[in-house]
């Protein structure tokens, strides 16, 4: 049974802040093994603004490619559907972080900050690891903390007091939730991704990136957001609610097999990557 | 506490008021630290001048040093981020490359200051 609070949020959950319907469509699409690169193309020119940032994004120095891409339907044949798809979650859910006003500008810009270096991070550990679909873990990464825009939005006094506690005991954010609500942000996480019918993947990292080992099928995916998530910390990129560093999930670090001297290197790359890509995907309110 | 142009801002100074922009909406905290992207970010939101600490020395320049982030100040904060895990091996590991990096970030951006 959920918590009362929770219970609450999920009467509630149709005014969940909701992903545009373009974003829905081309999730469709990119599910539907009978659609073409054309049918994508058409529904993402549909929209101008997606399109555009489209554009940018596959031309900026993130993805490298040596020759301007001009066209959408250019842009799609040279990622993939599945990486066209992660990339318009992507910026939507930049839309969804800066619509809020609620908290102060620089708390939003750190929040966002954190999230986008836990992208990053699992991005660089996924390429050290020789992990297939690197941009899934960016996505991953990106949404690992959504549960607590959820409880900025919809319990904004439950908010306020888990931040106070955070800072009058010197907490983790996740244990002031725990002791203010009995539950927290990535139980919350997991249901606004059900709720988003986001693949199974992304829910289980979002579900499980505390506690990586229980992932599941996930697990490898689910210890990468994990050991980004406390690597952005240490170098202090963004704001991840607290102070403290999360314990170590023991088991998923074995999973990984990253040599201890391997760390340094990742954490010089995800702090270049990082200014690389902040710049360019700025946090504007 | 000295008021600055925006154009004198280096990264790693120190606020000493909270900055807000023309609709009162605070944009960076008192005491936050700068960063290159912070000072780009207050220049698209047409701030000027901004209160930074500092001590005024005898020849009219001010002495910012006593204020800036320090490597000391560095392995503080990091210990004290890292206090509950350090019995962790692979944590003691990842705090000494975080100091190392951080240290790093600290020289990097001011050479590119210098030059400019």
């Amino acid at each position: 049974m959920n918590p009362p609070d929770l219970d609450r949020i999920l009467s509630r959950v149709d005014d969940l802040p909701t992903l545009p319907r373009t974003v829905l469509r081309i999730t469709e699409l990119v599910n539907d093994p009978k659609s073409s690169a054309r049918d994508l193309a058409r529904v993402i020119t549909d929209d101008q603004v997606l399109a555009a940032r489209l554009l940018k994004l596959v031309n900026s120095s993130f993805y490298g490619f040596p020759q301007r891409i001009s066209t959408i339907t250019g842009a799609i044949v040279l990622l993939g559907f599945d990486a066209i798809r992660n990339l318009l979650l992507t910026t939507s859910v930049f839309d969804l972080f800066s619509n809020r006003r609620k908290t102060s500008l620089i708390r939003q810009e750190q929040f966002w900050d954190h999230s986008l270096g836990c992208a990053v991070g699992a991005k660089v550990i996924g390429n050290y690891l020789r992990y297939g679909k690197v941009e899934e873990l960016f996505v991953s990464g990106l949404l690992h903390d959504i549960g607590k825009i959820v409880e900025m939005i919809f319990l904004p006094q439950a908010f306020k007091e888990i931040n106070d506690l955070v800072k009058d005991q010197n907490i983790l954010m996740i244990a002031a939730e725990e002791k203010i609500l009995g539950y927290s942000h990535p139980q919350i996480g997991n249901l606004l991704a059900e709720r988003w019918n986001l693949p199974p993947k992304l829910i289980s990292v979002i579900s499980h990136h505390h506690q990586p080992s229980e992932a599941g099928r996930f697990v490898l995916e689910a210890a990468i957001v994990h050991l980004a998530d406390i690597l952005c910390r240490s170098i202090d990129i963004g704001y991840g609610g607290d102070n403290k560093m999360p314990a170590l999930d023991k088991t998923a670090w074995d999973n990984l097999r990253i040599k201890p001297r391997a760390i340094e290197s990742m954490l010089a790359e995800i702090s270049k990557e990082f200014e690389d890509i902040s710049l360019f995907i700025t946090y504007s309110p | 506490m000295i008021r600055l142009k925006i154009d004198e801002l280096k990264p790693g100074m120190i606020l000493a008021r909270s900055v807000h922009n023309q609709q009162d909406l605070q944009l960076l905290e008192k005491d936050s630290s700068l960063t290159k992207k912070r000072i780009w970010m207050l220049k698209t939101w047409g701030i000027d001048q901004v209160s930074i600490k500092g001590i005024p020395k005898n020849d009219g320049t001010t002495d910012f040093e006593a204020e800036l982030e320090t490597k000391e100040n560095i392995e503080t904060q990091l210990r004290a981020k890292f206090a509950d895990v350090t019995d962790d091996p692979v944590m003691e590991e990842i705090m000494k490359a975080a100091s190392r990096q951080l240290q790093k970030n600290l020289s990097d951006p001011e050479k590119e200051n210098e030059s400019t």
